[in-house]
Formats: structure tokens, C-alpha cells, sequence
């Protein structure tokens, strides 16, 4: 096939066969965007491709995903073939499942998977997910106590057969969601997607002389395991423990333990003594809970290598069940992100132990911070609009967090003048938040406030999912904490935080980003950094005088 | 006599060389010129390269009609941050829009990634009271004192340049004209940017980025172009210049000082104009201009001999080739990929064991091991010198001897050992995993667009295109193979074929259903004037140009947009039908699906103003020279064959009509050219190389 063909597997066609195979699944993801209607999945890139190998183990992933789907699909089609036996996968079938448990931990998100034959036989598999425009039931939101309030369940089933449409299935799925022509056609790009990765992977095996995948994905997991365990079996064996406190639901605050044991080159992470589930839309899926645990490990312990299930192997995770990291069925699951995105932050406390350089503090956006408006213009038109801003990043050892920058997610913002070109609304401020980056040696990242005025005549729908009001995100090392999260009107009428309510034309409401976590003693930072912020207003000289009397009573 | 259309010259002021192309139409010659560029002074190496082609062609400053210029400069003042000090005006409540950006990380995985630093510092971002809505209407009028008070604090910090941007500007200019007027008075002598002029188009970030880039590469523009124009003027020449714009039109002195931030990719864009000019000549209209330097590759999707063009470009990136890691601004340009895949692209083994090829480059110094001045990190032309594409003794026509016994050393030590291999082997995984760098990028390149590579025919330029075409073209499924002559050259080249042309837009939205055609085409009739008077400065007669009309389009509820074509004529509802259908066909083209039943709404309206192409020929005087062609034979390695043995040609000498069989390898100074066991090559009447290969898999 190459110039470096007739050889055993080597670090050189190990190269070559693996970039072929990501770049077959980076094209299944172009067409897959390009054919999506769904703005969710074009602009903020919320949908993975993964091509895996006979055994259902992953081999390949599409190169620009967002960490939610980090090691959801190999773990998504090993159940799905629990759920239906191999014998019944045919050359041509899409399964699909929107079930929590079994895919990405929420409903709007579909997970599709299909078998790759060559002359006759398995070969691999194809699994991809996506956001899908509208999946029925209430609008995004924290509040349902119920679970089918949150919409409509798929359970495994084929939505192609044979490479036709089950009629049925698609029929059942209209018939149960808001937008049906865009739904329809968003599972059709996924389709696309399918078709793809069938091609280019029967191309690939016909050119290469591979017989079918395992070949190469043991070779590949075999060489991103090494590479993880070299990370770990440097850091110290021990224990070390951290516990995150969040806002959660009324005056239930919910917390997350968390233990990292480490021992030669295995990491095991324990959730227990975390929060029972609750009966809000507030509890990650395990699948959920995975995913946002093992990202942050991988930015912090082995950044650079690209990833597959390999990268993991060292890793073992323990959720007990019945907690809000690994709730029952049928938990209400909708706003999982406002759980499952404080993991990094546990995990970070829990690393600065023993390795601070390679962590960050808290982010003011872990979890998100989202407002959902719907209603109609003046002139009858719908929306339905989701405001994406971000507060401030934690800081590091290395440097000020980034104002206004979300992590552990990775959804950009849109443009003020597009989205008052969506919704009655009108956006009178959208600045960052002086002083609101925890201070230390490295500061953290500005949060930022925006506010919003009802201009049209009528009353907007909104849902607001927001936590680290009472909880702001901490910093490190001595690091100070950054401001608080808070959602106000005008008016002066109180908002519940994760509640859907009415706002009145006329109303103006204030959303306030959280501000990054410092990092080091905020004594060690440098006059130039000082000046700096003083200069540009991140923090008030008054507040700098402040810090420093306060310093020097230490 | 007329000197008109009689001595053209392009220059092309890159940041290493600078190019110059002359061409007499009278006597039908092209001659081409190569300069080191001074740093210093980029005009200096400008004006003595010109002398000498003058000199060599045996005529005077009088003689030259016209002279077309493509320069760096405005690129490297972003990246290098050596523009001027700029304050911004905007919107209360609003200075931050710079610095908070589209709040997306670029790099997942990296925890203390970099952000590009906003070209105004906070405390030079100064808020007005005013308000403009969405549609236009003004919400809060403009308040003079505190524009007073922003111009105040702006001369206490001496800035040279302001840029204005103000929420909902695009739709209504009226305020930012305001403060310009007042900013004459307060601020006498500093431009003044205003985002309403520069990038009238929604999406607050992006036009403010535009504004404020324009502003802060403003001066140092004017002053070099000034000081151009008048050091031509000293030596006689009285023509006219011209310069070149991003998306591939030329443009006057004049425009080009105001509106600085258009030449921001004049260079690529003329490589792009240059490969439009070839696949006209060579009648390949579906074409990918493949341009392989040192440090990076560029890609260029041409089709009906058209470069594509894109609205918008991301400036000085943190990270050269990480999407996202830029300034956005919108800009027309010419829409090209750039790959961090060249020939002084470093190998190396990663933790995970496996051969990486680039971004890192080795660039010219300390260059790769061959060079021997100092590299020790293999390279790409270290892999194809030890596979024999590469002569040891006839790099850049001899002027450089290559030591391949270093190379050999260095592969072994640094590859081969850590891999458990032998040293060709990885020496052609070295070549091979660049080559599928490329090939995967190029891929993308077109899936994005709905296009399949075979379709297409590989212009290769650049010293190590050639080198790099045919294993690229197998990799892509691509058969048929150009390589130019002038390649070395083929920016500047590209100056001599560009037309003068404009592009403008109006931001203005509306669902289509229920758009104020009036002022559409108010818009339209605005559009015409600015571009009327563009043009008659570069002396188009308005009679002699090609309008071109499109809006930038989407499904409501859609957050992108895609261009698609208008109407010619006076738009009105009677046209809302035909509007719609074609752009739901131009949505099936681009995302190969129908949407049907969904209310459609356009954002932007744009005017591409251009003079039809105009029938070139270009006479190439270095080929066809007497002598042997047929130099010697030397190995080289071919997938599936080994090492074979493979003739040799001096490239200048071969003649039209040539025909050589693969395997083959043909020199010239500045590349070589490699046929594979499995192609052929014609030398055709314009001396172009054209390569068909006969199993492309």
C-alpha cells in the first residue's frame, strides 16, 4: 500500500493507517455538519463520530469534539449489543438510542450505531451522536421532578434497516417532537455520517491488507495506555481527597467527593459520599460523569497525546450508585451539566496535592451558567434562544485564567447584534466584571454581566439553569476565591436560580458570570501584573489597596 | 507613443524574497527577478531589484506603464504587534467586546493555551452613550460630550489612529459618521476607522476586530506607500501603481491607504490569481493550486478557473495553524488552506512511539541537516534527498552542496533507532507521513465545499511542490499533474493577470418575506457609487465592468451563513420566488441536502464589481534552452517498486513537444519535478510540465 508497506506494524504505518482512519472519521463529521439543520451541532460542534473495531473498541474519533462525549460511544455500543445481539446487526442497519443511561446522559442527544461489513463479514463499527433540534417535552431546563416531563425516550431500535428507513420509527419520532422536518433530517445527517465511515473504512482495509481493525486498535491502545501510565506512575502513590460544594436545589446544597488513589501507574477515582440523586433535572449519568471525569485527567496529566480508549485503561472510576453521579433510572437528567461540569474542579483540588503546576482552579463557568428564552415577537414570530457566555477560567501555575472563557465545556458565544436579531430582547450591557477574578500570585479569570431588557409587548419564557451563586469557584495554592454567579431583575421580584419563569415587557435582568479561582499567593504577584490590572480596571486600585493591608496583617 | 499595456512589472514583497516579474508586450518576454529582502526597508530591495530587470532588459523608468505591488507588511505589523497606538470608540456598555472575543478555547486539551491579545488595550476603549436596535432605529441618540470626553483621554495617551465600532453600525452609520465629524475637530490629523465604512457587516466582534486592524496598520501603511510612490516618482517612472487586494482585485494608492486591512493576504492571494491564469492556459478549470514552500504548504480550490473567495480571515494566530487561534476579521479574501507541512517540516518520534512530521519547521536557518549550518533535526528535504529526489549536487542550480552523510547520521540517530528500523524506511515515512498531512488537509479542504479531489487537476509550485505532487496526487486519487514554469515566482506573476475589481457589502437584515426592498436597493445604489468611484481611479471605464450581486443568506433559526446570488436588476417582491429557490439551491450545493418550507432571511448585501479577464499571454524565456536535456540517471525509491533507476533532465532545456515516461526526475533551479514508474510527462507549448498518471489509486 505505501512506501513503508510489507512490515509488521511500526511506528511509522501505525502513523499513517491511524491519521488515515481519524481523517475518515474527521470527513463522516464534515458531512454530518454539513447536512445538520441543527445550529447546536454547526456552531458549537456538540456531535462525535468514532469508528471501533469488531470488539466494539474504539479506534478513531473525529478531531473537533466537545469533552460531554469523551468515551461515551464505545461505552454506548457495548450496551447496545447487549441490548440486541450481534446476529441481528445487518449490513445497512442504523440503531439509534436517546436513553441517558445507555448514550450521553441527557434526551436531546441521540447516539446512532451501525456495522461495518466487508465481503461478509464484521469488520467494525460506526457510532456517532449528535443534539438534536427538539426531542418533546418542556424546553431545556433544571426544574422537572419527573424524568418523562423531560421528553420523548427511544429505546435501541433501528431507524434503518438494511439501508432503508424503518418508516415506523421515523413516523413514532415525528410525531413526538416540536420541529419534525428538522429532526428527521438531523438523523439523516448522522446517516450520512454512517455511510461515510462504511466507505472509507471498506477502502481502507481493501488498501492496507488489514483483515479488519483489532490489529491496529490494539496496537494503538497498547501505545496510549503506555503513554498514560507514564503520566501517572510520576505522580506520587497515595491518596488525596478533595470535596466540591454546590448550590444544588432550594436549600438542598449538594457536594461531590472525591478520592484519587494512585498506586505505580493506575489512578482510581471514587465518588462515594458523594450526594444522593435528587429528584431535579440536576443528576449526571454515569456515561455523563465519565466523560468529565476522565477529560480533565487527560488535559492534566497527558495533554498531548492524541486519545482513544487506550488512554483510559489505567483509569478506574467508581460512582456509586444511586448518587448524583451515577443516579438510577428514571432520574430527572435534563441539566446533568450543572453536576458533571464541578468534576474538574474536584479532581484539580484533588491533583494540586501532589502535582499543582499541572492543574488549574475553579472556573466561573463550571458548570454553565444558561438562560433559554422562548416566546413570540410583536409580530407573532416564535423563538427560542439560548444566551452562551462564559465567566472567568481558573488560574494556573503559569498564568492568569482567560476572562470570559468556558471550561470544562467548550461552547463559544454568538454575536449581541445577531441574537437581538432573534428575539425581542434587547442587550444593554455586556462587560467584564472588574475584580472578579480570584486573586493570587496568578489571577483568575474576569467573569462578565450582561444585561437584558424585554422590549417587546408581550411576556418571555425563560429557563434558567445557574449554579455557584452560594458556592463561587475557589482557587489554589492560596489562591483567592472569584466572585459569585448571580441572576437579578430590575425590579427587584427574585429569580429562582434553576426554575422556568415569566419576564415581563419592560423587565431588565442581570446575569452575572462567576469569576475564575486564583492560583498562589496573592502576595507573590508582580508589580507589572498589578499595575496592569490597575491600568486596565481588572481590578480597582481600591481593591488592590485592600488585598494588600490584608496581606500584610498575614 | 502610447506606453500603455506595453511594460507591466509585479512585485510581490514577501518577508524573505522578494519577487519581480517584468513583462513586454511589444516584444512578447516575461523576465523575472529575485531579491533578499531588506528588512529594514522593504522599498530598497523593491526599487534595486527593479533597477536590475530594467537594466537586463535594456529599458528605462519611462518605459514601465504600470506596476502592480503585493507586500507583507500588513500582516507582519499583527503578528509582530508593530502597528501604531489606536483607541476604540464604542457602544456603552460595550468596550469589552474586543478583549471577551467569541469566549471559545482553541486548543481542548491545553490548560495554559494563549489568546490573542486585543489590538486595543482596555484602557484605550472608551464608551459613548448611544443605542442603535437592531433595525436601525436609534434607541438612545448619541451623546457629543462624551465623545469629547473619549477624544480627550485619547490625546492624553497620543494615539496615532482610532477605530469607531458601534453596536448595530453596520445598519446605520449615522452615529459613527457623527463622531468622525466631531473626531476631525477634536483629534485634527489621526484617522479615523469607522467599522460602518471598513466592514459593514453585522457581528459586533469581527467588525470591531476589522476597524481596530485597520486603524492600527494605518499609518505605517501610509508612510511606506508614500514614501514608495515618491521614490518611483524620483526615478523617472510616471505609471501607474496599483495594488493587490486579498480576495485577488487591484486597487489604487489611494484606496489602499485608506483601507490598509484589504492587502492583508495580498501575496497568497496573487499565488491564487496566478493559478486562475494557468488553469485558463492550460484549459484545466477544476483545479488545486498545491504551493509547497519551506514551512508551510497552501492550498487553493479553483473552480471554472475561479479561485473560491471567503468573507472573512482569521489574523496573526497565536498558533500558526490551529484554527481559532486568530484575530477574525471580515475581509473579503481568496479562501485558501494553509498546512504546516513544508520542506523544512522537523520528524520526530512521539511518546506514543509514532512518526510525527511538522508543524515545526526548520525553516531556512538553521534549515535541515543537509544544509549543514547547524540543523541536527531531520527534515522533509532530508527524507527526499536520502530517497534520491533531491540532487546532493544541483540544489538551487549547485549554489548549495548537500551533505547526505549528515542526514544519514541524523535520520538514524533520531528516527530509525527509535523506531527499530532501517534508515530508508524512515526516510520514506518521513515523506510519506507528510504527503498524507497534506493529502488529509486537502481532503477536508473539499468535503467542506462538497467536491472530491479526482476531480481536479494539482497545480504544484514552490521548491518542494513539485518534489511533493506525485505522491500527494496518488495519496488524493488525482491523475493529472501541472507544474508551471516560473514557479519560483508565481505571486508575483500572478500581480501581471489580476483585473481591477471590488467587493462591498451592506449589513441589512430581514426575513425575506418581509424585507423593505426600497432599501435594498438603496443599498444596492450606494454600493454602485462607492464602487464607481474605486474603479475610476484605477481608469475602468464603468461601461467596461461585470456586476456581480449576492446576499449573505440563511434559514431562520440557522446560526451560519452561505452567499448566494441575486438578481442583476431592481429587486422587488416579485423576485422573493426566484431569490429563495436560488438559495435553496446554493444551501444543496454547498450541504448536498434540500430544505424546503422554511422562512428564509438575509443578512448581508454584497456587490463584487469586477472588468471581465482579460486574454493574457505570458512568453516565458527560461525554457527551451539548447543542450541535452537527458543529464544522467541516479536511484530513487517508488511505492512498490524499491529503489529504480530513473533518468534525469535539465528542465531548461527541454522543449515543447517533449515527451518523458516515468520514472523521471527533472531539474531546475529552484525545484525538481518527480514522475513516477506509473506516470508521464508532456511538455507543452508553454513550457508547462503536465504529468498524467496512469494508476492513480
Amino acid at each position: 500500500m505505501s512506501l513503508t508497506s510489507n512490515s509488521a506494524i511500526n511506528g511509522v504505518n501505525l502513523e499513517i493507517l491511524w491519521s488515515r482512519l481519524i481523517s475518515i472519521a474527521d470527513e463522516a463529521a464534515t458531512a454530518l455538519r454539513r447536512t445538520a439543520f441543527s445550529t447546536i451541532v454547526r456552531e458549537s460542534n456538540d456531535f462525535a463520530v468514532t469508528i471501533l473495531d469488531e470488539n466494539a473498541a474504539a479506534v478513531a474519533e473525529n478531531t473537533i469534539g466537545v469533552p460531554a462525549f469523551l468515551g461515551v460511544l464505545p461505552r454506548a455500543v457495548k450496551s447496545l449489543l447487549q441490548e440486541i445481539p450481534i446476529e441481528e446487526w445487518n449490513e445497512g442497519d442504523c440503531i439509534v438510542t436517546n436513553d441517558p443511561w445507555l448514550g450521553a446522559g441527557h434526551l436531546p442527544d441521540l447516539v446512532m450505531a451501525s456495522p461495518i461489513f466487508l465481503q461478509g463479514r464484521l469488520v467494525g463499527f460506526c457510532a456517532t451522536v449528535a443534539h438534536l433540534p427538539d426531542i418533546g417535552g418542556v424546553i431545556f431546563s433544571a426544574d422537572c421532578k419527573d424524568f418523562f416531563e423531560e421528553g420523548t425516550r427511544i429505546l435501541p431500535t433501528k431507524f434503518m434497516i438494511r439501508g432503508k428507513e424503518n418508516a415506523e420509527v421515523a413516523r413514532f419520532i415525528r410525531g413526538n417532537v416540536r420541529l419534525p422536518d428538522m429532526v428527521i433530517r438531523d438523523i439523516y445527517a448522522q446517516v450520512a455520517a454512517h455511510r461515510v465511515v462504511a466507505q472509507g473504512v471498506q477502502k481502507f482495509l481493501c488498501r492496507s491488507g488489514f483483515p479488519n481493525l483489532s490489529s491496529i486498535s490494539q496496537a494503538l491502545h497498547e501505545r496510549a495506555d503506555t503513554a498514560m501510565r507514564a503520566a501517572i506512575a510520576k505522580l506520587p502513590d497515595g491518596e488525596y481527597r478533595s470535596v466540591v460544594t454546590a448550590d444544588g436545589y432550594d436549600d438542598k446544597q449538594t457536594e461531590i467527593h472525591c478520592c484519587i488513589r494512585i498506586e505505580g501507574s493506575n489512578l482510581d477515582i471514587d465518588y462515594t459520599g458523594t450526594s444522593p440523586q435528587i429528584d431535579r433535572g440536576l443528576n449526571s449519568v454515569f456515561n455523563y460523569t465519565y466523560a468529565y471525569t476522565v477529560y480533565p485527567l487527560k488535559c492534566a496529566l497527558d495533554p498531548i497525546t492524541p486519545h482513544n480508549d487506550g488512554s483510559y485503561r489505567s483509569v478506574t472510576i467508581n460512582s456509586p450508585l444511586g448518587s448524583i453521579l451515577n443516579p438510577r433510572f428514571p432520574a430527572p437528567c435534563n441539566a446533568r451539566q450543572l453536576t458533571g461540569q464541578l468534576l474538574a474542579g474536584a479532581i484539580y483540588k484533588c491533583l494540586a496535592l501532589i502535582v499543582p503546576d499541572k492543574v488549574i482552579a475553579e472556573s466561573g463557568t463550571a458548570p454553565t451558567l444558561r438562560a433559554v428564552f422562548s416566546g413570540a415577537d410583536d409580530t407573532g414570530k416564535r423563538f427560542s434562544q439560548m444566551l452562551m457566555c462564559s465567566g472567568g477560567m481558573g488560574a494556573s501555575a503559569h498564568r492568569d485564567g482567560h476572562s470570559c472563557t468556558p471550561f470544562p465545556t467548550n461552547t463559544g458565544s454568538g454575536s449581541i447584534e445577531a441574537f437581538e436579531g432573534l428575539a425581542p430582547l434587547l442587550v444593554r450591557r455586556k462587560e467584564l466584571v472588574s475584580g472578579s477574578g480570584g486573586d493570587g500570585k496568578r489571577r483568575g479569570g474576569l467573569g462578565q454581566e450582561v444585561e437584558i431588557e424585554v422590549t417587546g409587548s408581550a411576556a418571555v419564557n425563560m429557563s434558567l439553569m445557574a449554579d455557584r451563586i452560594l458556592n463561587p469557584a475557589q482557587g489554589l495554592q492560596g489562591g483567592g476565591t472569584g466572585r459569585p454567579v448571580s441572576v437579578s431583575l430590575a425590579s427587584g421580584r427574585t429569580l429562582h436560580p434553576k426554575a422556568r419563569t415569566t419576564l415581563l415587557p419592560g423587565d431588565r435582568l442581570t446575569l452575572r458570570y462567576g469569576g475564575g479561582g486564583g492560583f498562589g499567593n496573592p502576595a507573590e504577584r508582580s508589580k507589572a501584573d498589578i499595575r496592569n490590572d490597575i491600568e486596565n480596571d481588572y481590578i480597582t486600585a481600591a481593591e488592590h489597596m485592600l488585598a494588600e493591608i490584608s496581606s500584610d496583617k498575614k | 507613443m502610447n506606453k500603455r499595456n506595453e511594460i507591466r512589472v509585479g512585485i510581490d514583497v514577501g518577508g524573505t524574497f522578494t519577487d519581480l516579474v517584468l513583462v513586454d508586450d511589444r516584444t512578447k518576454t516575461t523576465i523575472f527577478g529575485k531579491e533578499l529582502t531588506s528588512q529594514d526597508d522593504p522599498s530598497r530591495s523593491m526599487l534595486e531589484g527593479l533597477q536590475k530587470l530594467l537594466d537586463a532588459h535594456g529599458v528605462a523608468w519611462t518605459d514601465v506603464a504600470n506596476i502592480v505591488h503585493a507586500t507583507t507588511l500588513v500582516t507582519n505589523a499583527i503578528i509582530e504587534r508593530k502597528g501604531t497606538k489606536v483607541g476604540l470608540i464604542t457602544t456603552r456598555g460595550f468596550r469589552d467586546v474586543l478583549e471577551i472575543g467569541n469566549e471559545t478555547r482553541y486548543e481542548l486539551y491545553d490548560l495554559s493555551f494563549e489568546k490573542p491579545a486585543p489590538l486595543v488595550a482596555r484602557q484605550l476603549r472608551l464608551e459613548v452613550s448611544e443605542r442603535i436596535g437592531v433595525d436601525g432605529g436609534v434607541i438612545t441618540p448619541l451623546d457629543e460630550s462624551d465623545v469629547a470626553a473619549a477624544a480627550g483621554v485619547l490625546r492624553g495617551h497620543s494615539v496615532e489612529a482610532v477605530a469607531v465600532c458601534l453596536l448595530h453600525g453596520y445598519r446605520n452609520p449615522s452615529h459613527e459618521q457623527q463622531i468622525a465629524a466631531q473626531l476631525r475637530n477634536l483629534l485634527p490629523g489621526v484617522p479615523v476607522t469607522l467599522s460602518s465604512e471598513i466592514a459593514p457587516v453585522i457581528r459586533e466582534y469581527e467588525r470591531s476586530n476589522t476597524a481596530s486592524a485597520n486603524a492600527y496598520v494605518q499609518p505605517i501603511v501610509d508612510q511606506y506607500l508614500t514614501e514608495l510612490e515618491a521614490g518611483l516618482f524620483r526615478r523617472g517612472f510616471d505609471g501607474a501603481v496599483h495594488l493587490m487586494l486579498s480576495a485577488g482585485g487591484l486597487t489604487s494608492l489611494d484606496t489602499a491607504k485608506k483601507q490598509p486591512i484589504h492587502l492583508i493576504e495580498s501575496g497568497p492571494a496573487a499565488g491564487a490569481i496566478a493559478a486562475g491564469y494557468f488553469s485558463r492556459l492550460v484549459d484545466a478549470p477544476n483545479l488545486i493550486s498545491f504551493d509547497m514552500g519551506g514551512t508551510t504548504a497552501k492550498m487553493c480550490l479553483l473552480r471554472n478557473g475561479t479561485p473560491e473567495r471567503s468573507t472573512e480571515f482569521e489574523a496573526a494566530r497565536v498558533q500558526r495553524f490551529k484554527k481559532g487561534s486568530g484575530l477574525p476579521l471580515k475581509v473579503p479574501v481568496i479562501d485558501l488552506i494553509e498546512i504546516g507541512a513544508g520542506g523544512g517540516s522537523i520528524a520526530r518520534v512521539d511518546a506514543m512511539g509514532l512518526l510525527k512530521v511538522g508543524p515545526e519547521s526548520a525553516s531556512s536557518s538553521p534549515g535541515p541537516v543537509c544544509y549543514n549550518r547547524g540543523g541536527g533535526e531531520p527534515t522533509v528535504t532530508d527524507a527526499d534527498l536520502m530517497l534520491g529526489y533531491l540532487s546532493p549536487d544541483y540544489f538551487l542550480g549547485g549554489e548549495l552542496q548537500l551533505d547526505i552523510a549528515a542526514v544519514r547520521n541524523a535520520v538514524k540517530e533520531k528516527i530509525a533507532e527509535p523506531l527499530g528500523m532501517d534508515i530508508t524506511g524512515a526516510a520514506a515515512g518521513i515523506h510519506e507521513i507528510v504527503n498524507e498531512t497534506m493529502a488529509s488537509a486537502t481532503r477536508m479542504y473539499l468535503t467542506e465545499k462538497g467536491e472530491d479531489p479526482s476531480d481536479y487537476t494539482l497545480l504544484a509550485f514552490g521548491g518542494a511542490g513539485p518534489v511533493h505532487a506525485y505522491g500527494l496526487a496518488k495519496s488524493l486519487g488525482i491523475s493529472k499533474i501541472i507544474v508551471p514554469p516560473g514557479a519560483g515566482v508565481m505571486s508575483a506573476l500572478g500581480l501581471l493577470t489580476a483585473a481591477p475589481a471590488c467587493d462591498l457589502a451592506r449589513g441589512y437584515i430581514g426575513q425575506l418575506s418581509a424585507v423593505d426592498w426600497k432599501t435594498v436597493n438603496d443599498l444596492f445604489a450606494d454600493m454602485e457609487r462607492e464602487a464607481q468611484v474605486l474603479l475610476s481611479e484605477l481608469g475602468v471605464a464603468w461601461e467596461d465592468v461585470v456586476q456581480v450581486r449576492s446576499a449573505d443568506m440563511r434559514f431562520i433559526g440557522q446560526g451560519f451563513e452561505i452567499s448566494s446570488p441575486l438578481p442583476a436588476e431592481e429587486l422587488g417582491e416579485h423576485q422573493i420566488a426566484r431569490i429563495q429557490d436560488d438559495f435553496i439551491d446554493a444551501y444543496e450545493a454547498r450541504f448536498g441536502r434540500r430544505v424546503d418550507g422554511v422562512g428564509i432571511e438575509a443578512l448581508t448585501w454584497r456587490l463584487h464589481v469586477c472588468i471581465p479577464q482579460r486574454e493574457e499571454n505570458l512568453a516565458f524565456a527560461t525554457s527551451g534552452k539548447a543542450g541535452e536535456a537527458l543529464k544522467g540517471h541516479r536511484q530513487a525509491l517508488f511505492e512498490g517498486s524499491g529503489f529504480v533507476d530513473c533518468a534525469v533532465y535539465e528542465r531548461s532545456r527541454l522543449t515543447a513537444g517533449s515527451k518523458i515516461a516515468g520514472p523521471a526526475i527533472i531539474e531546475e533551479r529552484e525545484s525538481t519535478t518527480i514522475v513516477g514508474p506509473d506516470a508521464v510527462v508532456d511538455v507543452d507549448t508553454h513550457f508547462n510540465l503536465s504529468m498524467n498518471i496512469s494508476k492513480a489509486v
